[in-house]
């Protein structure tokens, strides 16, 4: 272990975050847009969520199977830590105008929207570019600000990236018909990858003082990640199929049903890793059988299904943790299929603080999952959860932008300004007493 | 494609596009080439991945390999190889300078800390402990470059428990651990065994979907650090390990079982948290429907004509339906409505209704579920510079996924595909080393490069 990590998890609040100083705003919904402004959050930045009164962001309302936590989205709690929540109606002018202050203020600028709403609402690139030249700006969703999809003005979300991509596509097993993620691959990833472009164009503004439009597709960007997927079809003239849980380039890499009925996933190429799996199999010999020896031969089809046959059936002998030691003991990859209870008990989790908890002036103490970026001089951090609609209003007005109380008091009366409706997920929880969390009581 | 009548906000379609279209990208600035990144990376194709967006992004990216190879190379679909190279790595290389180097080799590793005192950033995939075991951990490296960002990418981490495992990274292996993979997949019918059904399991995602999470968590760490180390002038190590990244993704799960107990299960092509969400099977296929709004769930039964006989104007709340028995109550309704129409009937109707239907401009979404080939060929895409081929002069046009995102400014652009091995080791050893044909003969005899 390197020295710098000693401690690293004790000692995390004696460091700053990465983004220290950089200012977000965001202006989103759902998933893949709140998502990339998140991790900003965690990594320092002051990210601003405006959601538009009173009912904000649609995420408030979802859940598992009719589970909420204390009245709140847990989908909502895990997307949108570390914020700034406040509800500003942007579909009137002064709203526009508020919005316009803050973006000359800012760094970076988010949006989830359908292409031109932002132009509608007088707070579009050439407007923002007005009042902040080194602005940086992007726009995510379905298809992008123009071509004939964007035009026909579809609706999209991640399901559609999957289906659209031929992402779910190939995730089946063979003949089976596509198969959906059971998480929003297409959202987190989109809006993880939208952090990509802004904090290179964050780096590009510091040489430049220049800031830039950005735009994506969830669709297209999921399509980057399919990467072996496109010159093969070219090349071969073949459409890639889907093959279960074999790994189609990597062989032997595939998922085992073992002697305790759990699952376990290995793998091991190299030919060190291939010859620990033999080894630990009891059958060496099948290192250095002509159909295996090689690689690139091993990967060919009918060879590929005659040793995960091999494997299939000598995994049913053992345990899903048997064969999980045995790749430690012999160094092929191998671990047991993980679920809920192992993401919430396994101490490696712990140890490494990357599931923690969190200590909430409205929420009081839950489980999640620390920014899995570990950074010896800057670590990321969650700090507290969502807020109800609206809930830092005043803090924001009065530290950005001076606003005193006769003045915030006038932008609530015209509407300007909101709060929370009186509806689960957008008001604080049931035994709020009034003040906890508030940065400006009253 | 039939021609359309464009919207009223045409005008500024053609106004970003004019600003952003990836057919401009040559004529724009780079944001990140004043960068150089020593990519080490092995066997994961999480660290390549890392590299190319990057290196997409300008960076100067040297890609260092033992010589022979890495073994990434070698990953394609049974074993096809264009020119040597597997299908994987032909991407993956993108816009990267090959080169070799022997770490096992003292000189090697001297040559390796000399580039790393020219560079920013370094990149590498080895097990835990492996660096250090060269000497050339990020303890040594930073006492010869205290503003290198060095990252690693790995399987179980730089601290830990389990960090000590001498185990490649590989992306089945991470899915598998990061609770995604147990919570995806067919239901499994009530009597039936897995002897009947083996495909009602728990199912990977096709693509290497762990790996690139964490390569792309690991380059927004890495701009975070440079950001950072532009303010200070300092530089640190960074720790992702890939099925924590992936994990990372993974929503309500770990909260769900620390509250309530409840292990998330497998629920087939349905969402546990949401309505209308799911696949649906048509007279050629099938269909993604979405609508996680009371009125696009209702203008979705208003298109299959069943408005009133399931009663939509009743409807007050989305609420009743997230629940599992209404899901799957209405899942087995909406089966055999959707089986009338072709994926592009259903497509079609959804625009339409959006222009037409009583709930206007409210509709639902519709997308078909397409083979990656058919993802390919679509005109759409292929306008929007996703699939624009990049002629490599070594491995001819190669189509390459690209333009994931567009910008007015520094977009991402692929200048060549890949590179055979050590294929410049000539240029860069004589930028970086100043090693002419002599030097590098004595040195390839030697067997360090």
């Amino acid at each position: 272990m390197p020295d710098v990590f000693k401690d690293y998890v004790k000692k995390k609040f004696s460091k700053p975050g990465p983004l220290k100083g950089v200012r977000v705003l965001e202006v989103c919904t759902l998933l893949f847009g709140p998502s990339g402004p998140s991790f900003l959050a965690e990594m320092g930045a002051e990210v601003i969520k405006i959601e538009l009164p009173p009912a904000g962001d649609v995420t408030r309302s979802l859940n598992p199977f009719g589970w909420f936590y204390k009245e709140q989205s847990p989908m909502f709690m895990h997307i949108n830590p570390n914020k700034y929540y406040m509800a500003l109606d942007l579909h009137i002018d002064m709203g526009q105008q508020i919005f316009k202050e803050l973006a000359a203020k800012a760094d970076i600028v988010e949006f989830n929207l359908r292409p031109g709403v932002t132009r509608r609402w007088n707070i579009g690139y050439e407007h923002i570019k007005e009042v902040n030249p080194g602005i940086i700006y992007i726009e995510k969703n379905g298809f992008g600000q123009w071509g004939t999809y964007a035009e026909q003005d579809r609706p999209s979300n991640d399901g559609a990236s999957q289906a659209l991509a031929g992402y779910a596509w190939m995730s089946s097993f063979p003949k089976r018909p596509p198969l959906k993620q059971s998480i929003w691959i297409c959202d987190y990833y989109g809006g993880l990858m939208g952090e990509v472009a802004v904090l290179a164009a964050l780096h590009h503004r510091r040489k430049t003082g220049k800031g830039q439009f950005i735009e994506m597709s969830q669709t297209e960007n999921i399509m980057r990640v399919m990467n072996w997927v496109w010159p093969y079809q070219q090349m071969t003239g073949k459409g890639v199929e889907p093959a279960g849980n074999r790994d189609q380039c990597i062989c032997p890499a595939d998922t085992f049903l073992c002697a305790d009925n759990l699952l376990a996933a290995l793998a091991a190429p190299g030919p060190d890793e291939f010859l620990g799996l033999c080894q630990a199999m009891g059958k060496a010999e099948l290192a250095v059988d002509p159909r295996f020896q090689d690689h690139t031969v091993r990967l060919q089809d009918e060879n590929a299904l005659a040793i995960l046959k091999i494997i299939a059936d000598w995994a049913r002998t053992k345990t899903a943790d048997e064969i999980e030691a045995l790749g430690k003991e012999f160094s092929f990859a191998a671990t047991r299929l993980h679920n809920a209870k192992d993401m919430n008990e396994d101490p490696q989790r712990r140890e490494r603080g990357f599931v923690k908890e969190i200590d909430d002036p409205l929420y009081g103490r839950y489980v999640e999952h620390e920014f899995p970026v570990m950074m010896s001089k800057t670590p990321p951090k969650i700090k507290w959860t969502v807020r109800p609609v609206g809930f830092d209003n005043e803090f924001i007005m009065a530290k950005i932008l001076g606003r005193n109380q006769t003045q915030i008091d006038e932008l609530y009366l015209h509407g300007v300004l909101g709060k929370w409706k009186d509806m689960q997920g957008r008001r604080p929880p049931s035994d709020w007493d009034g003040q906890a969390g508030y940065i400006i009581r009253r | 494609m039939a021609e359309q009548k464009r919207p009223k906000w045409a005008d500024w379609a053609d106004h970003i596009r004019s600003l952003d279209d990836p057919a401009k990208n040559f004529e724009k600035p780079e944001a990140l080439d004043d960068l150089t990144i020593i990519d080490l990376s092995s066997r994961s194709m999480a660290g390549p991945y890392c590299s190319s967006l990057l290196a997409e992004l300008g960076a100067e990216t040297i890609r260092i390999e033992q010589p022979g190879g890495d073994l990434v190379r070698s990953y394609s679909p049974n074993g096809f190889m264009h020119r040597g190279t597997g299908m994987a790595y032909i991407q993956e290389g993108r816009n990267k300078y090959h080169i070799t180097l022997n770490l096992e080799t003292e000189e090697g590793r001297d040559i390796l800390k000399s580039l790393v005192g020219q560079a920013d950033i370094l990149i590498e995939t080895f097990p835990a402990g492996k660096m250090d075991s060269w000497g050339v951990g990020y303890d040594e490296l930073a006492k010869i470059n205290p503003r290198l960002i060095y990252t690693s990418i790995t399987g179980y981490g730089q601290f830990g428990p389990e960090s000590g495992r001498n185990q490649y990274d590989y992306d089945n292996v991470a899915q598998a651990r990061s609770g995604v993979q147990y919570a995806t997949g067919e239901v499994l019918p009530e009597g039936k065994t897995l002897e009947d059904m083996p495909y009602a399991t728990s199912t990977k995602a096709g693509p290497w979907i762990a790996w690139a999470v964490s390569g792309t968590f690991a380059a927004v760490g890495i701009l975070a650090a440079v950001y950072y180390r532009e303010m200070t002038g300092e530089g640190q190590a960074l720790d992702v390990s890939t099925p924590e990244a992936y994990e990372r993704l993974n929503d309500y799960m770990l909260h769900w079982y620390a509250d309530q107990g409840v292990v998330n299960e497998r629920f087939g092509n349905l969402d546990t948290c949401l309505w209308l969400y799911g696949f649906y099977p048509t007279k050629d296929g099938g269909v993604f429907l979405g609508g996680l709004r009371l009125e696009m769930w209702k203008a979705f039964v208003d298109i299959v004509g069943k408005y009133d006989e399931w009663g939509a104007e009743e409807w007050t709340t989305l609420a009743p339906f997230m629940k599992k028995d209404w899901q799957l109550k209405y899942q087995a309704m909406i089966n055999p409505e959707t089986l009338k129409y072709t994926s592009q009937e259903l497509t079609m109707k959804s625009i339409e209704y959006a222009k037409k239907g009583r709930l206007a401009p409210i509709t639902p979404v519709v997308a078909e579920i397409v083979p990656p080939w058919a993802a390919m060929h679509d005109e759409v895409w292929r306008d929007r510079g996703v699939f624009t081929p990049v002629q490599d002069p070594v491995y001819g046009s190669i189509v390459c996924a690209q333009a994931q995102w567009k910008s007015t400014e520094t977009p991402p652009r692929t200048k060549w595909a890949c590179r055979p091995v050590g294929y410049d080791n000539g240029f860069i050893y004589l930028k970086y080393m100043g090693y002419g044909p002599v030097k590098l003969r004595e040195l390839t005899e030697k067997g360090i490069i």
